[in-house]
């Protein structure tokens, strides 16, 4: 494999390919009649997703820094350049993402009747700028790809959304924004400053994380207007208050992007710019303090939050905040095993959460509630469905042999060294998550089918098959043979972590447990 | 000293312009009853500013040379690209005016050549090297939009913006006059570099002091910055629309880069005077701009009120005083004239018997009636916040940029928080286009944009993505533009 898409001259051209391809793929939505729009938004991001794919083999599995990096000048005089290229972090995030993409789109063939060439075209936009995001090496490429990508979503809530949607729409755009100009007056800064002592002006990501160390005294300020641009993309309590509405209103497609994809954002943001790039500010006591029991509380809140809602779609959006919590506590653990654990946790809650909405929304085509209450021993009614939904929700709350078992154990096992104490309330978090949802589960589709409406319930389509079977192949694969994933993310991890905390404790338990030690246990 | 042939040649652009309008002017005045005769006058002014124009390029690329040292009206790469600013402006206010004025049954053709000569009095105002060349190109500049603002005779609030327009207007020009006859009074010359040599590197009397106060006084009023701006949202609104899109951005553009000007040519040693007074101009513009402009009903009110923000975002511009900031201004300006005449531009198209009334509410569901209305008035309102991949935020970029390698740090982050401020107000147009339902009551009499405006408008929204996603040649024309101002921060990379 790796010799052919070498033939071809794979990686001189995929990730501008991927870049590109949706884009192009817009104009025939665009332009063709309402009815192929679907068709050719699936064909697009099918081929994008098999494209995306080859990254496996090309991708150099024992290489930390950045590959098939590539780079044309855009803005010369601002020392803006076109650049791209990834590493083992960001390599899952585009896997993710042109996998949730033709996913997302089969998800939305019977629920998108209307204005179908706008959806899809904005679709197909959408995953431009999310594939952006996350090979962007240029700071300015990799803000406007951020905000770019605001549009999109915001049309996608604000036109198919539920009966609240202008408020959600707008509420999601301004709280992003906000964050994010905050992040632009920081950029600027810093390669302003940087240009004082180097005298090159370059938004080149090396560039500036060569020389972020001295920025000096400005160094705080700068890394809590990244901090903040991220934490509400994350988001972190308190400022996760866009995400039920958005995530409530949203149409299933945009629902699953946003926590499959556009919450990764935000911690990706984390571990590619904010800590890195002000590694002493970020694990200053008192910084880090503060993240740590944010990071708890988001867990414990938000398990607590979700567990008293009626509506099972605002359920899974609180969930969302309890399981980036685990994310954000390995990213300031801080050991490879930690922010190893960190990543899977932002891949599993993808595909989980992911399939979560999308299940949600199969039933809600159906049914035309989100109530938990209108539901109850449907599983004798939609048996596939019921199991499905099951599967799904055990691999959520964590359920060993399931992927989510992986990240949050490594996390955990990872930031308890460090954290101990909050490592052990966090712990706490996985039983909450057992609890809301198996009681909702339990309340949906076990208990006595004691509403005549739901005897008439239609099992999964062949299509919906088509869209979660996927998803299931991928929780019980990471959950049982997370290797490969492992591997290709431990140097780009461990680069990290060497590079946040020179010297310190990190290598030593990176050592002790070994990374590829740790594979082998949690492989039953 | 410089020889009359060399003035001509370094007016060239004005001088055709002055004469063009004339004929105009003179044709007008034989034909001045029909539909057609307006249409006439209109495409003649049209060919006026184009011809103009070409003197322009002319003038920039050939690059003419100093024509003596007591000139009156620079002849640099900033007068240059301030007046191709100009132009533009002008060049969209006719053919946004052509259907318009018929439609309005506004016939009277003398409308045209009162826009070339205010263009003229531009002009002179952005090149101006004199301080008593300045004065009077603004107020060239002033009496034909005076009149212009009041065009609509037989409509109440187009009266009271024309005169509320000359009072203020002519209050303003007293303090600048005032402020003049003090500055010269302390220097002993009107020429804006003389005045500078004048008073370099040595402390402002208090006569050139209050002059230079006076002075900022009159260009704030001019520039609609807050507390000059009381006069700006009712003369806006009750102006014909053209006419309001004309004096936001032409009338806008020459006092701004008249302003950069006489304080970077005249008053670079008194930065730590005027400094101050600027960021204040700009934060108060920039916070009561956007945050008044939350609160509005009618768009043409809402873009009243987000134009008195920009002017907070172009002053902050202002601020360093260095050639940095020049070519922000400059590059500002020509995203802020292109998405503004755009948005007038539809504004104009939207609205039936005075669009003072469109509100967000008239427009919702335009977007299943017209999209490409409103798919254009969407990307004028991204601009305008300053979203990547419009010109707007190149601008804003640009202002940033200028400001932090000042290691200024106050003024972006206002300015960035304002524009989140100006999302409340910009979005919900692009919300109600979309994502609301039409109204279920009879459906209004749509309008048509004629062809010409309709071309001005889709090529102004096209300009705006272009240069948002290749913005590297403006950026190069803006950073040339002023590479012969007066240099006063240090020396800066990106230069």
């Amino acid at each position: 494999m790796s010799d052919f898409l070498a033939s071809i001259y794979f990686d001189r051209w995929i990730l501008h390919v991927l870049i590109l391809l949706p884009l192009a793929g817009a104009v025939p939505v665009l332009l063709g009649d309402e009815r192929s729009a679907k068709r050719t938004a699936l064909m697009v991001t099918s081929l994008e997703f098999v494209l995306s794919v080859g990254l496996w083999w090309v991708f150099d599995q024992a290489e930390g820094g950045m590959q098939l990096v590539s780079s044309a000048p855009w803005i010369p005089r601002w020392g803006i350049s076109y650049r791209l290229g990834l590493d083992g972090i960001s390599l899952f995030m585009v896997l993710l993402t042109t996998v949730m993409m033709p996913l997302s789109v089969l998800a939305s063939w019977r629920q998108i009747t209307e204005k179908e060439r706008a959806f899809y075209a904005l679709m197909l936009t959408l995953t431009t700028g999310l594939v952006g995001v996350f090979i962007a090496l240029d700071l300015f490429l990799f803000y406007v790809f951020f905000e770019v990508m605001l549009i999109p979503m915001y049309f996608i809530i604000g036109i198919w959304g539920g009966a609240n949607r202008l408020y959600a729409a707008i509420k999601f755009f301004i709280y992003t924004m906000a964050g994010s100009l905050l992040m632009l007056v920081a950029i600027v800064v810093m390669a302003w400053r940087i240009s004082e002592t180097t005298g090159t002006l370059s938004f080149a990501y090396e560039h500036l994380l060569e020389n972020a160390g001295s920025l000096g005294p400005a160094a705080p300020w700068l890394f809590a207007a990244f901090a903040l641009a991220f934490a509400i993309k994350v988001p972190i309590f308190p400022l996760h208050t866009w995400l039920p509405d958005a995530h409530v209103e949203a149409p299933t497609a945009g629902s699953v992007l946003l926590a499959a994809v556009m919450l990764k954002i935000g911690t990706y943001g984390f571990l590619r710019f904010a800590v890195p790039f002000f590694p002493e500010v970020a694990f200053s006591p008192s910084v880090s303090r503060l993240m740590v029991v944010l990071a708890v509380i988001g867990i414990i809140y938000g398990a607590l939050v979700a567990m008293v809602q009626p509506d099972i779609k605002k359920l899974v959006a609180y969930s969302s905040v309890s399981h980036l919590g685990f994310v954000m506590l390995g990213i300031w653990g801080a050991t490879v095993v930690s922010v190893q654990g960190a990543l899977m946790v932002m891949i599993s809650h993808g595909i989980s959460t992911g399939a979560l909405f999308l299940l949600i929304g199969m039933i809600y085509e159906r049914r035309h509630s989100r109530m938990i209450d209108a539901y109850g021993g449907i599983a004798r009614v939609v048996p596939v469905f019921s199991l499905i939904l099951t599967v799904v929700a055990l691999s959520s709350i964590g359920l060993p042999g399931l992927n989510g078992f992986v990240g949050e154990f490594l996390v955990l096992l990872g930031s308890f060294g460090p954290y101990p104490w909050a490592t052990g309330v966090a712990t706490t978090g996985v039983i909450f998550a057992a609890a809301y949802l198996l009681w909702a589960l339990q309340r949906m589709i076990f208990n006595r089918l004691d509403n005549p409406e739901n005897e008439r319930l239609t099992d999964l389509t062949r299509r919906e098959l088509a869209v979660l079977l996927p998803l299931i192949a991928g929780i019980v694969w990471l959950g049982l043979y997370p290797g490969p994933v492992l591997r290709r993310m431990e140097p780009a991890t461990r680069r990290y972590v060497e590079s946040v905390q020179p010297g310190a404790s990190a290598p030593s338990t990176a050592t002790r447990l070994g990374a590829s030690s740790t594979v082998e246990r949690v492989r039953p | 000293m410089s020889t009359p042939e060399g003035v001509a040649l370094g007016l060239l652009p004005e001088i055709l312009l002055i004469a063009w309008s004339l004929i105009v002017l003179l044709v007008a005045s034989w034909r001045h009853e029909t539909v057609r005769d307006s249409r006439l006058a209109g495409w003649l002014s049209f060919a006026g500013v184009v011809l103009s124009g070409a003197g322009l390029a002319w003038l920039w690329v050939n690059q003419v040379g100093p024509l003596g040292l007591a000139q009156m009206v620079a002849l640099d790469s900033f007068r240059y690209a301030s007046v191709a600013l100009v132009l533009l402006s002008a060049a969209a206010t006719i053919l946004l005016s052509l259907g318009y004025l018929e439609r309005e049954r506004l016939l009277a053709p003398e409308y045209y050549p009162l826009v070339l000569l205010a263009t003229a009095g531009m002009m002179f105002l952005s090149g101006a090297e004199d301080l008593i060349v300045l004065f009077l190109g603004l107020e060239v500049m002033s009496v034909a939009v005076y009149v212009l603002a009041g065009y609509n005779r037989a409509n109440a609030s187009s009266a009271e913006a024309a005169l509320k327009y000359f009072l203020i207007g002519a209050f303003a020009s007293g303090f600048l006059l005032y402020g003049i006859a003090l500055v010269y009074g302390a220097a002993g010359t009107t020429n804006l570099a003389l005045i500078g040599a004048q008073f370099a590197g040595g402390e402002l009397s208090l006569m050139a002091g209050l002059g230079l106060g006076l002075l900022l006084i009159g260009f704030g009023f001019k520039v609609a910055a807050v507390p000059f701006h009381m006069w700006a949202p009712d003369v806006y609104d009750g102006s014909p629309t053209p006419v309001t899109g004309f004096m936001a951005t032409g009338v806008k553009a020459a006092a701004f880069v008249a302003l950069v000007r006489v304080l970077l040519e005249s008053f670079p040693s008194a930065e730590a005077l005027w400094q101050p007074v600027i960021a204040a101009l700009a934060i108060a513009s920039m916070v009561v701009g956007n945050l008044v402009a939350l609160a509005q009903r009618t768009l043409k009110r809402m873009l009243a009120y987000s134009s008195i923000a920009h002017a907070g975002y172009l002053l902050a511009a202002v601020w360093p005083g260095t050639r940095l900031g020049a070519g922000a201004v400059l590059l500002y300006l020509a995203a802020y004239v292109l998405t503004t005449l755009a948005s007038f531009g539809f504004l104009a198209s939207l609205g039936r018997g005075g669009e003072r009334d469109v509100t967000y509410d008239d427009i919702a569901g335009l977007a299943v009636r017209r999209p490409w209305v409103a798919l254009g008035l969407s990307i004028c309102m991204l601009s305008l916040l300053g979203f990547p991949g419009t010109f707007g935020f190149i601008g804003k970029w640009y202002i940033l940029s200028a400001l932090i390698a000042e290691r200024e740090i106050l003024l972006p982050v206002v300015l960035v928080l304002t524009s989140v401020v100006s999302a409340g107000y910009y979005l919900p147009v692009i919300m109600a286009m979309y994502m609301k339902p039409a109204p279920s009551d009879e459906p209004r009499p749509e309008l048509r944009l004629a062809p010409a405006a309709a071309g001005a408008i889709a090529l102004s929204v096209v300009a705006l993505l272009v240069f948002g996603f290749w913005p590297a040649g403006a950026l190069e024309v803006a950073g040339r533009s002023t590479s012969t101002l007066t240099q006063t921060g240090a020396p800066v990379a990106g230069q």
